[in-house]
């Protein structure tokens, strides 16, 4: 068995780097893409569907990085999602807890993709209803935590189905192209 | 004996299931020396390249100019052998062609003013104006791109230069453009390429590389000038296609 | 592709010129005072308003081209607004600071992205203690988004001569199957690109080179603004 060297690290660390930054490119057309079809970028969330496939291709703090950098990037380069009122922020928080979660329960405690997946959706109502509980209150508007969660849920369904469908599809369908990606890679490869 | 610039012993590789990709290489290039690497598709010359800068890990030893690659010694022998891949976009992943000529130098730990103004030499070594360091690798024609992944390495000052396939997309122009540049270079080259005529023109020596195995190591000359040789390793196409002629592949 | 997407309006004006670390701290400082700044009597906000405009038209940022980025903003500022018409004095209260603050925060954006680059604010970033491996990031995704948009024009040429009449459903299993392809086709390219990186020194972080330094008449520009900013704010709440 070969010990890993500060040189397979870098390695490691440049596909790591080099598959994030293409993945969040695709989360930047994307949502391009959806919006010249006309098909509904904040119901489809598209922009969500690249980072959480490069949640489990990559480990947690290129995931978590990736998450924050695409809607903020996104923000900068077309406008959308706005930075003011702070929806690209609250979208960073988002995508990085998504993205993270998926890459730290596949990746790194080896759970089935399924299971990953489900929990990087609830994370990401988690703190879709944190959001909304905080803007409730800006509004001066009473609601139990269920309630939040409930109109999350309704309010994001589409998209859900549309990454439950498409990200386990997707995942291996880049662990067949690039066999080193999967959580256990074959044994003697870099 | 002069010390190799590149010496290959023994390199073999296998992707796994058993199947050998590389058998028992052996070769050797002096300074300054240019040779090219010649076989069919799936012969293994783009895994032997991969293997020479310590990508893909092959039984056997290979050493650049004394340094033998180990685990340890990987980034000394990478700043000595550089690998021109065959897609220059592979090596063009930063948003200007400063940025990716800069980046090798930088990395090394070289002082910024000197990391701008080598590359600003490399870009003039490969024929392209000053002004196309600040500009986007997107908004280059194919033949500028390869020129500018080529800078992005020899602003190294390698003592080898590995090229895979480099005349891809080129047009007549470019490739006579690509053979002066690599004409007028110093360090020693190894040119894995289909474009026979290419190779003819700048090489003297050819190593042909059929199934994995090192199957011929000869001058240019000797190659070229066998119908025989040249279709036994897939280099051309038999006779009787083409009215009798063969066709260099 | 990303550089025509780009928000940069390309002018001859002192803002155009003005380095982008004294803008970040211009914008900070005007968003915070954005921020502080009372909503009764409104003439904080109002004056915060005129520095902006006055600012955008130093800039020489079209009127019409601000307006109309603005306008793509009005139903995610508009109907939170609306819908708080319908509470309570509270809930409208707020949904009054919500719009006002959130109509200048989002022009204080439009007007810095209009003058800067992107690839220029990335660099900054890049620089900044906290926030580097995000621009690093950043810079990664603007080339891959160039390589990828390549890749989808000729895939969508191809597609054209291929199926110039082709149904939705087969247009909708094509643009499925091609997407697909794209990412598997990404994932490979990532392997290439990330030994081209090893191979030519990476060790872990991207090299950068050392900033310019940051000219005083510049900074002195963009502190200046901050204060006048914090300024305008401070005296609707004091006076």
């Amino acid at each position: 068995m070969v010990t890993k060297t500060s040189s397979q690290d870098a390695l490691s660390r440049a596909r790591e780097f080099s598959l994030a930054g293409l993945m969040g490119a695709l989360g930047l057309l994307l949502p391009i893409g959806f919006h010249a079809l006309g098909w509904g970028g904040s119901v489809f969330l598209p922009m969500h569907l690249p980072v959480v496939v490069a949640g489990f291709l990559v480990g947690p703090a290129a995931a978590a990085t990736l998450g924050v950098v695409v809607p903020i990037l996104s923000s900068v380069l077309t406008g959308m999602p706005p930075l003011a009122p702070p929806i690209a922020p609250l979208m960073a928080v988002e995508l990085a807890a998504k993205a993270a979660v998926a890459s730290l329960l596949y990746r790194s405690l080896r759970l089935p993709l399924w299971a990953a997946l489900a929990a990087a959706i609830v994370a990401d109502w988690v703190v879709l209803a944190l959001a909304a509980w905080l803007a409730a209150g800006f509004f001066a508007i009473e609601a139990g935590p269920l309630q939040y969660l409930a109109v999350v849920v309704v309010v994001s369904l589409p998209g859900t189905i549309l990454q439950l469908l498409a990200v386990p599809l997707t995942v291996r369908a880049v662990e067949r192209r690039v066999p080193r990606l999967r959580p256990t890679p074959p044994e003697g490869r870099d | 004996m002069a010390l190799a610039a590149l010496e290959v012993t023994g390199l073999s590789y296998s992707y796994g299931q058993g199947a050998l990709a590389l058998q028992d290489i052996s070769f050797r290039i002096d300074p300054g020396e240019r040779v090219a690497l010649l076989g069919p598709n799936g012969a293994g010359k783009s895994t032997l390249l991969w293997c020479l800068v310590g990508v893909l890990r092959g039984e056997g030893t290979v050493a650049v100019d004394g340094t033998v690659l180990r685990p340890g010694t990987e980034a000394e022998i990478r700043g000595k052998l550089g690998l021109a891949f065959a897609e220059p976009e592979d090596q063009l992943f930063m948003p200007t062609v400063s940025r990716d000529v800069t980046f090798g130098p930088l990395a090394t730990g070289v002082a910024p003013e000197e990391a701008a103004r080598a590359a600003e030499r490399a870009i003039e070594r490969v024929g392209l104006p000053a002004g196309t360091l600040d500009r986007p690798a997107h908004e280059l024609s194919s033949g500028e791109r390869r020129r500018a992944a080529l800078a992005s390495i020899l602003v190294m000052d390698p003592v080898v230069l590995a090229l895979d396939e480099p005349t891809n997309s080129l047009d007549a122009r470019g490739r006579a453009s690509l053979s002066d540049i690599l004409m007028q270079l110093p360090c020693a080259q190894l040119i894995a390429t289909h474009d026979l005529e290419f190779a003819r023109a700048l090489c003297a020596r050819a190593l042909v590389v059929v199934n994995g195995r090192l199957v011929s190591d000869t001058s240019m000359c000797a190659l070229v000038g066998s119908e025989e040789k040249l279709q036994s390793y897939g280099l051309a196409a038999p006779i009787g296609r083409n009215d009798g002629q063969s066709v260099l592949l | 592709m990303p550089h025509h997407l780009d928000l940069y309006v390309k002018r001859e004006s002192p803002l155009q010129g003005l380095d982008p670390r004294a803008k970040m701290l211009a914008a900070g400082g005007f968003v915070a005072a954005v921020l502080v700044a009372p909503m009764r009597p409104p003439w904080s906000l109002v004056a915060l308003a005129v520095l902006l405009m006055g600012t955008g038209t130093l800039a020489r940022v079209p009127a019409r081209l601000l307006s109309r980025r603005l306008f793509a903003l009005t139903v995610v500022i508009g109907m939170p607004f609306l819908l708080s018409r319908l509470g309570g004095e509270a809930t409208r209260a707020a949904g009054e600071q919500f719009a006002a603050r959130s109509l200048l925060v989002a022009a204080t954006f439009l007007v810095l992205m209009a003058t800067t680059r992107a690839i220029v604010l990335l660099e900054v970033a890049e620089r900044l203690p906290l926030v580097s491996t995000f621009g690093q990031m950043g810079e990664f995704i603007l080339r891959g988004a160039d390589l990828l948009a390549e890749e989808v024009m000729r895939t969508n040429r191809a597609w054209r001569l291929r199926a110039p009449r082709a149904t939705m459903k087969v247009r909708l299993t094509g643009l499925t199957q091609a997407s697909m392809s794209l990412i598997t086709r990404a994932a490979a390219r990532s392997e290439r690109v990330g030994a081209a990186m090893v191979l030519r020194g990476f060790q872990g972080r991207l090299p950068m080179a050392a900033p310019a330094r940051l000219p005083w008449p510049h900074l002195l520009a963009g502190l200046l603004f901050a204060l006048i900013s914090l300024g305008l704010a401070g005296m609707g709440r004091w006076l």
